[in-house]
């Protein structure tokens, strides 16, 4: 009975006042409006012709979509071909990240040794040092071996991350060590243990790890900008930006660029919002 | 910790086999560049950018005492902490008025908000480009709609700033706003409740026990978007190219103009500013362990 009436009068309590509902939908249409909007502006400048553009009619009119901007965009630069050199690099370089860091986390978790502390501290310390820091020697290096302007360049000093290899670590450290002992009493090889017992058994933390690295693959732009000079070996976040530069008469090509661009990590927030969020939670504790 | 388990026993060499590969690539593609830095940042250079003779300091000095370099230093700190203001006050803003919308609409506006997350830099600039674009652009249309004019919002220094400043805070927000819906909704609801059978307003509980409980994250989301701010470039290479003048021109923008821009490279200058940038992020860094120690 107690506990009954406490609820109805929290709920009473609970239900927010009109004038705080108004202030509270006018704050949020405000930020909506101000995050919607460029958004907006990209779908629809894209997708409609430019003489529309030019008269400022920007409310989608069905009659009136065209796909002429985006053709004219993959022709351009040619961001088509760049999107495929994009692909190669987010591929080779989410793989190697994942694969190589979840190799290492075991290491750290898993085995005893001499060492794995400092191991740790060794692959943890690289998330203080900026990417624009290294741009320099790595410059030198790459174009030492002979590999500047191709795909593996670009993806070259980022095969290892120190990313994946903490959030795996974690993910490994909260399963049951009797899982692991009893896999390698088993006679199962290290390898083994791991591809076939641990990762399907971290599988969403694994799914996380691919996800923020094939992001950030994706979306890099100084390194591939300086390590390439071919427009088919750009990605294309570098054509892009060339296309802003190249098409600024007219914006609804550099918006069908920007859309082409946008597109993958659109549908990655959007389905793997969960994915991209329990890494964040991991990150800020 | 493992001593209990004498049945198992790896090979000495499984664990640092199985490591190596990641130490090895980050040994040379993160420790050894900084480490060359440190040492290119002490020699001159030649025409070809190649090292020469020993500078001491040279190099580091010119950072302080040569005026356009402080200026550089200036500008890249006001973006920074512009950006960092307006993304996360913004986040917060958003993460608490939606905390007691209703459930229907909430997950359609937390969707909406997300949105800039998807966007790259270049993505970002790209479209702020476009809508910064003169007379054509959608801010002066806007503007003209209200019989305005808008300023040279790429071409005057000031607003350049500020244009750079805004596009990198809304390309931010989608981040900071993940990282404040989080939070919010791994807040322990029991202390909401009882402020609220206390009576106490929504305002008044956003501040005595929201707002405190979120610090963590809000340092988080101030920390990483501080260092991002630091790191701006993409945003200028495509919004201004560093103009007008050199007004926009960040600590990154000009590493890459001193070493691969149009005039003769300077790797040692140019290693200086990447030093430059690792000591501030390593400032921001430490500040965070500390602060977020404090409780």
């Amino acid at each position: 009975m107690v506990r009954a009436s406490t609820t109805s009068t929290s709920r009473a309590l609970l239900r927010p006042r009109p004038l705080d509902s108004a202030l509270r939908w006018t704050g949020l249409a405000t930020l909506v409006l101000v995050v919607a909007g460029p958004v907006y502006l990209t779908v629809a400048t894209a997708l409609l012709s430019p003489a529309d553009v030019a008269a400022g009619r920007l409310l989608p009119d069905p009659r009136h979509l065209t796909l002429a901007n985006i053709r004219d965009a993959l022709a351009s630069i040619p961001l088509g071909r760049q999107y495929l050199t994009s692909v190669a690099v987010t591929a080779l370089q989410a793989t190697a990240q994942v694969v190589l860091g979840a190799m290492a986390a075991y290491a750290l978790v898993f085995p005893a040794w001499r060492g794995r502390g400092l191991v740790f501290a060794l692959l943890i310390g690289t998330l203080a040092i900026p990417g624009e820091t290294t741009v320099l020697s790595n410059y030198e290096l790459v174009t030492g071996l002979g590999l500047r302007d191709t795909v593996i360049a670009v993806a070259l000093p980022f095969l290892a991350a120190a990313y994946p290899v903490f959030l795996l670590r974690q993910a490994f450290a909260d399963l049951p060590r009797e899982v692991w002992e009893a896999a390698t009493l088993d006679g199962a090889g290290h390898l083994r243990t791991l591809t076939s017992v641990i990762l399907p058994m971290a599988r969403p933390q694994v799914i996380t790890a691919a996800l923020w690295s094939a992001l950030a693959a994706w979306n890099g732009y100084f390194w591939p900008l300086l390590i390439t000079d071919s427009p088919q070996n750009r990605t294309v976040q570098v054509g892009l930006s060339q296309l802003v530069a190249s098409e600024s008469a007219t914006p609804g090509v550099v918006y069908a660029g920007t859309l082409l661009v946008l597109a993958p990590t659109l549908l990655l927030v959007l389905l793997g919002q969960r994915f991209l969020v329990n890494g964040l939670a991991s990150r800020a504790s | 910790m493992t001593g209990n388990v004498p049945s198992v026993r790896p090979g000495r060499w499984t664990g640092p086999a199985l490591a190596a590969p990641a130490v090895l690539l980050l040994l040379v593609f993160a420790y050894w560049p900084v480490l060359r830095s440190a040492w290119l940042s002490v020699h001159g250079s030649d025409l070809l950018g190649r090292p020469t003779r020993f500078v001491g300091l040279g190099n580091i000095a010119q950072l302080v005492l040569d005026g356009a370099l402080r200026s550089v230093l200036l500008t890249t700190v006001v973006m920074a902490v512009t950006s960092t203001a307006l993304a996360t006050t913004a986040a917060v803003l958003a993460a608490l008025l939606l905390r007691r919308a209703a459930q229907r609409a909430r997950g359609v506006v937390a969707l909406i908000l997300s949105l800039p997350f998807a966007y790259s830099a270049a993505a970002a600039s790209a479209t702020f480009a476009g809508l910064l674009a003169p007379s054509s652009g959608v801010a002066d249309r806007l503007l003209a709609a209200a019989g305005l004019t808008g300023p040279g919002w790429l071409t005057e220094p000031a607003w350049a700033v500020a244009a750079v400043a805004v596009t990198t805070a809304w390309y931010e927000f989608g981040f900071a706003f993940l990282v404040m819906l989080a939070a919010v909704g791994q807040l322990d609801p029991a202390p909401l409740e009882a402020a609220a059978l206390d009576g106490a307003g929504e305002w008044r509980t956003n501040a005595a026990i929201i707002l405190p409980a979120l610090r963590s994250s809000i340092l988080f989301v101030v920390v990483t978007q501080t260092i991002s701010g630091l790191q701006i470039f993409t945003q200028v290479a495509v919004l201004t190219g560093g103009g007008p003048g050199s007004s926009t021109h960040t600590l990154v923008y000009e590493l890459y103009q001193r070493a691969f821009g149009g005039g003769l490279p300077q790797y040692g200058l140019a290693s200086a500013l990447g030093l430059l940038l690792l000591v501030l992020v390593g400032v921001v860094s430490a500040a965070q362990l500390r602060l977020g120690r404090e409780r």
